[in-house]
């Protein structure tokens, strides 16, 4: 009886599949990087110089991020464990990747 | 600050070469490490070893759901003192000086030959043919410390800073092509991820103790103080209480 009613009191552990796991942020990095280099491309073809251009890369994350969610759908917690690091998980290493192509593409095609 | 006029010589000559000059580079780094590396050799007494270790462990941890005659049994397996495993293996203490092992050393060697000698070599070569030319400018305004990180080859103390010379730009490639290799090359990157996960699936039994004789001493130790305790031995009465309680709730 006690046997069970612990059971009943405790929440259900749930189990993660430590490959499956790796294997959906490798995927997630991928895009991420992607992201990175298309919007700074993107930026750099626009001629977006300061705040805007970092403005611009924090609402491409977001963009990014709000499209891994419908790509998810409401079962979302199948596939991540959490939604906020998500968002925010890897947001410095793609800034280096974001600020390098739109270095790149301002300088190609606005400095000369 | 007035604005520089460039000439768009330096982009088609200076700018772009760097950066395609500085991708295939690494490309080729790549490939030249997955020539180099070495299988690492596993030898078959260490992984009887962890084997043996990794049995202990779990009889001392789930000795519990086993009968006291299968758990002493096994215990006596491993711990008696004539003929137990852990009495009668004697392994050399091994000593772990990585540089008297030459396969260490090769490896030390192999990382630095496609590491660092790559970035001497061409960062040196792109600094002579291509020295001395600003070739963009970093579309925001940076502070005065970035000077010497972004105009490297060119002292001009009223430029600017958010100039970048062409040995500047190469360095700045070098560090932040790091990301897309993993885009460019990921079906291979993608494959050594799969090894690797492989090993960390087989990692318990390849992690070998780096000194058998005190982890056996260890094991041995901790098998030895190991009370057994059944935890099935009110199972009956446990389930029949538990069948009870289901007719009850129906």
């Amino acid at each position: 009886m006690s046997v069970v009613k612990l059971k009943d009191n405790k929440p259900e552990p749930v189990a993660y599949s430590d490959a499956a796991l790796r294997n959906n942020a490798v995927v997630v990095e991928y895009c991420r990087t992607s992201m990175a280099a298309l919007s700074g491309s993107t930026a750099g073809v626009l001629g977006l110089t300061g705040l805007n251009g970092f403005a611009f890369y924090v609402f491409s994350v977001v963009v990014l991020w709000v499209m891994f969610m419908i790509k998810a759908g409401p079962n979302w917690h199948k596939y991540y464990v959490s939604r906020q690091s998500l968002l925010t998980s890897g947001f410095f290493g793609a800034l280096f990747t974001y600020v390098l192509f739109w270095t790149f593409i301002y300088g190609m095609v606005h400095v000369y | 600050m007035a604005e520089l006029l460039l000439d768009p010589n330096i982009r088609l000559w200076v700018f772009l070469p760097i950066v395609i000059i500085t991708f295939l580079v690494g490309i080729v780094r790549h490939y030249v490490s997955i020539i180099l590396s070495s299988q690492k050799k596993i030898e078959l007494l260490q992984v009887q070893d962890s084997q043996v270790m990794i049995r202990a462990r779990l009889l001392r941890e789930n000795g519990k759901y086993l009968p006291r005659q299968s758990f002493a049994m096994r215990r006596h397996w491993f711990n008696n003192e004539e003929t137990g495993y852990f009495k009668v293996q004697k392994r050399a203490a091994t000593s772990q000086n990585p540089m008297t092992d030459p396969g260490m050393m090769t490896d030390m060697l192999k990382g630095n030959v496609t590491n660092v000698l790559p970035m001497i070599v061409i960062g040196g070569w792109i600094n002579w043919m291509f020295s001395g030319f600003l070739t963009t400018k970093v579309p925001f305004p940076l502070t005065l410390r970035f000077k010497p990180m972004l105009q490297r080859g060119v002292e001009l103390a009223y430029l600017d800073a958010s100039w970048v010379s062409s040995a500047s730009w190469y360095f700045l490639n070098v560090f932040g092509l790091r990301t897309i290799y993993a885009l460019v090359l990921g079906e291979n990157n993608a494959a050594d991820q799969s090894k690797i996960m492989q090993e960390q699936m087989s990692g318990a039994a390849m992690a070998m103790p780096p000194d058998p004789k005190a982890a056996f001493k260890a094991e041995w130790e901790a098998l030895e103080i190991t009370e057994h305790k059944w935890a099935l031995a009110t199972i009956e009465t446990d389930l029949l209480a538990s069948f009870v309680e289901k007719e009850k709730t129906h």
